[in-house]
């Protein structure tokens, strides 16, 4: 499986410039970029400075939009040229995003193509954040908060400018995606290893990374929403069970966020004890209403056996989400009962 | 402890309301009965008998439904009708690597 990363962040905020950086590090060699931009002609593309090991293609228009499906098509003939050597063997690919993109509808092309899903596996998505103007731009660009909370990693550009990372800005990170560790980048500058390292799985061992991947979620039970009255829409918290739930109530459960969320289940991930499968617990992601198979571990990763869910989300309520768990949950333990 | 259904259902409906932001109520009868009321409609939410779970009125008529799923269903279509509902798509990419 070669791993895909997203890196997206809004207009202005680094993407190219980390990019750039990233391609000239040794241990990001073999990288396969796709950079989409927004507009008739891009740029992008020509800022970027890539290894006689990596490539650059160039798409245009917004990838979020109406050229999904080109992303799956860019993809499959990558990996068609890959296979054919008239490419190097990439060993990674990297999606750079228009800066207005959602994330979420890439994520879906990424999980939901045959062809792809065969080859490809989410790395995971990282957002750069201008340390400068970053507080600002989220509190009057909608496309820049999503683009954080579905993050799993954050990455702070300009702070050459700033010196300290502005705490306000931290605090609202935080607050909307309170999940995703907060790396700084210094022109650009920044370890590859920290960045697309947010599969659930270790790709070198491919043994799970719960501890990274559940890394400081809220495992409290409070929901934490951003308190800026232009971002109060989108929340993350988590839900935590110290029962097993059983695996129809499990599925019923994702079936109903599904049919009633849609698009505002921005992501949900977890580990979860399956009443079935006491000794293995089964690993689930979701971003929106696409949910990957879930994953049955070989044991559980640490002496915590509780199933965890977290959930980021646009104006859900956790009580809808607590009390429908509650429900189906009550439903299948009264059906169980004998009549 | 796992709460009683319809205690369950109560509580779901309530949130419920809330979640899709639509201004109602839902009140408990002595008898167990839930009524929910939203948008000038009454609906009135019973337990079942198999095989069905749940039984929702709306004046005369009543329709049986099968799990808590499908009353959600039921009482969006008559509270919030311009709802688009999702289907839960399983993607083909496997979440860890064979």
């Amino acid at each position: 499986m070669i791993p895909v990363g997203v890196l997206t962040g809004f207009l202005g905020s680094g993407k190219t410039t980390l990019l750039g950086r990233l391609l000239k590090s040794p241990d990001f060699g073999r990288t396969a970029v796709i950079i989409n931009e927004f507009g008739e002609v891009g740029l992008d593309h020509d800022l970027i400075e890539a290894s006689d090991e990596s490539f650059v293609e160039l798409q245009t228009g917004c990838l979020c939009c109406t050229i999904r499906g080109d992303l799956v098509l860019t993809l499959a003939d990558i990996l068609r040229r890959r296979d054919d050597g008239a490419v190097a063997p990439f060993e990674r690919v990297v999606i750079e995003t228009s800066g207005l993109a959602d994330p979420a509808p890439i994520l879906h092309a990424l999980m939901s193509d045959d062809l792809l899903a065969a080859r490809l596996a989410v790395a995971g998505v990282v957002t750069t954040v201008d340390a400068v103007n970053g507080a600002e731009t989220l509190g009057r660009q909608p496309e820049s908060v999503k683009q954080v909370a579905v993050a799993d990693r954050l990455v702070l550009t300009k702070t050459d400018l700033v010196g300290a990372p502005p705490n306000a800005l931290i605090a609202r990170l935080a607050a909307l995606n309170p999940s995703a560790p907060v790396l700084s980048a210094t022109f650009g500058a920044i370890d590859p290893a920290h960045l697309f390292d947010a599969g659930v799985w270790d790709a070198p061992g491919k043994t799970p990374n719960l501890p990274a991947w559940l890394a400081d979620v809220p495992h409290h039970h409070d929901t934490i929403h951003d308190p800026n009255r232009h971002d109060g829409r989108i929340a993350c918290f988590a839900l935590i069970r110290d029962r097993p739930i059983p695996a129809v109530a499990l599925t019923l459960f994702l079936e109903v966020l599904a049919e009633h969320c849609g698009a505002d289940l921005l992501r949900l991930k977890g580990i979860v004890d399956i009443a079935e499968s006491p000794e293995r617990p089964a690993v689930i992601h979701g971003v929106q209403h696409v949910f990957h198979p879930p994953a049955f571990l070989a044991r559980w990763p640490s002496p915590d056996r509780r199933s965890r869910l977290v959930f980021i989300v646009r104006e859900i309520p956790r009580a809808f989400v607590e009390t429908l768990l509650a429900a189906i949950e009550a439903e299948v333990h009264d059906a169980a009962q004998p009549a | 402890m796992t709460a009683d259904p319809i205690t369950a259902v109560h509580d779901l409906l309530v949130a419920s309301l809330r979640a899709w932001r639509v201004d109602g109520s839902v009140t408990r009868a002595a008898n167990g009965t839930l009524e929910l009321t939203a948008r000038g409609a009454v609906l009135r939410v019973s337990r079942a008998s198999l095989p069905f779970r749940w039984m929702v009125s709306i004046g005369e008529r009543s329709r049986g439904v099968t799990s808590v799923a499908g009353l959600l269903r039921t009482v969006r279509r008559v509270v919030d009708p311009d709802h688009q509902p999702n289907r839960l798509r399983i993607a083909p990419a496997p979440l860890v690597p064979p």
